[in-house]
């Protein structure tokens, strides 16, 4: 009744496979390079997605008047509160959420890596016989991460891991949320250790990636309204306490702009007027 | 056997879930919230045939909004105005 995972992911499997042996055999990079060619090609491919989503918070922007209405007029219902909102983002176009795919869908490329590299060894390696399985001459891609210096990639995994995630986070507010963030990549670990090495070659790219790309879109995030900064009602932006984790990363961190919908609800009552129509930035 | 739907949600939830920032989804409810409510209402099948269409709507360049699990048969009288 329930196909084996393995046979749904063939065609990613197949896939994966040539884009691996292509990046081999004609680009000429060692299999351990390829796989983290591999990563950025997967990465290349989910960019418009990170795009496009910059683009709707930069839209953000100039409904958030009308938003900070709805949570006020909601705030002793969230799940109304909840529907109003995504009532309002759809009748406008915007939407800050990342969306949900984005991050189901790296689940299957992840799995299917982990089958090819699983059966490298005798399926792919006796087409390519002088090649070498090394990645800077510290692990072999298929070998388990518990031997040579596989713990090392581990240690370095685990820091990826931790500043992307952190990277990824800044607008989260709850401490349990936050602290849980930084200890799975660490209960991760007994598991980790029987994966072939190259899977963590290619989450140690991935994860350098989102980084990356967490640094670029703070930087391109709209800064927070001057005439709003003014307001001495205005709360001060919630930062004191963040640095506190960016042990991996010490980037210079932006505050969070105003139009990200989980800092906003913390705002003091406000009287809030504007109609749909109104007159275009007077206060 | 849509209880194996209800605990890959659960598992979920409790792994890569965790690690996603809170209101990462564009809808209301949320897509593991819909998927448990869709594994719950209509058994694995429909219910995860539903979960791979919601997911596949959360996407970049959909709009979200609020979507609930579709009922399972509408009678004329619970039919909404």
């Amino acid at each position: 009744m329930m196909l084996p995972l393995a046979s749904i992911l063939q065609p990613l499997e197949d896939i994966l496979t040539s884009v691996l042996e292509w990046f081999h055999a004609s680009v000429g990079l060692s299999w351990a390079w390829s796989i983290v060619a591999v990563t950025i090609a997967v990465r290349l491919l989910l960019l418009p997605l990170t795009v496009k989503q910059i683009h709707s918070m930069q839209n953000l922007q100039a409904h958030a008047p009308e938003m900070k209405e709805i949570q006020q007029r909601w705030k002793h219902d969230k799940q109304r509160q909840n529907e109003e909102l995504m009532k309002f983002y759809k009748e406008n176009k915007v939407n800050p959420a990342a969306s949900c795919l984005p991050m189901v869908a790296q689940i299957p490329v992840f799995i299917s890596l982990f089958y090819v590299l699983r059966g490298f060894e005798e399926e792919i390696l006796p087409k390519y016989p002088d090649s070498s399985l090394e990645f800077v001459g510290l692990v072999n891609i298929t070998d388990n991460v518990k031997t040579g210096w596989g713990p090392l990639l581990l240690v370095i995994y685990v820091l990826s891991q931790l500043t992307s995630t952190y990277m990824m986070s800044q607008s989260v507010q709850q401490k349990a949320q936050r602290y849980l963030m930084m200890v799975l990549p660490i209960i991760f670990i007994p598991f980790m250790l029987s994966f072939p090495a190259g899977l963590l070659v290619y989450w140690v790219t991935s994860n350098l990636w989102t980084t990356g790309q967490g640094v670029i879109t703070r930087r391109l995030m709209p800064k927070p309204d001057p005439d709003a900064l003014k307001k001495p009602s205005k709360p001060a932006p919630k930062t004191p306490q963040a640095p506190k984790q960016a042990n991996g990363g010490g980037k210079p961190k932006t505050p969070p702009s105003p139009s990200t919908p989980p800092a906003a609800p913390a705002g003091p009552p406000r009287r809030v007027k504007r109609k749909r129509s109104g007159g275009g930035g007077r206060r | 056997m849509r209880f194996v739907g209800i605990a890959c949600v659960h598992a979920w939830r409790q792994t890569v879930g965790r690690l996603t920032p809170p209101n990462t989804c564009k809808y209301h409810p949320s897509c593991s919230e819909y998927a448990l409510e869709a594994f719950r209402q209509r058994g694995l099948l429909v219910g995860g045939a539903l979960t791979a269409w919601r997911l596949l709507r959360c996407n970049p360049w959909s709009h979200g909004g609020v979507d609930y699990v579709p009922k399972k048969r509408c009678t004329h009288e619970e039919r909404p105005a």
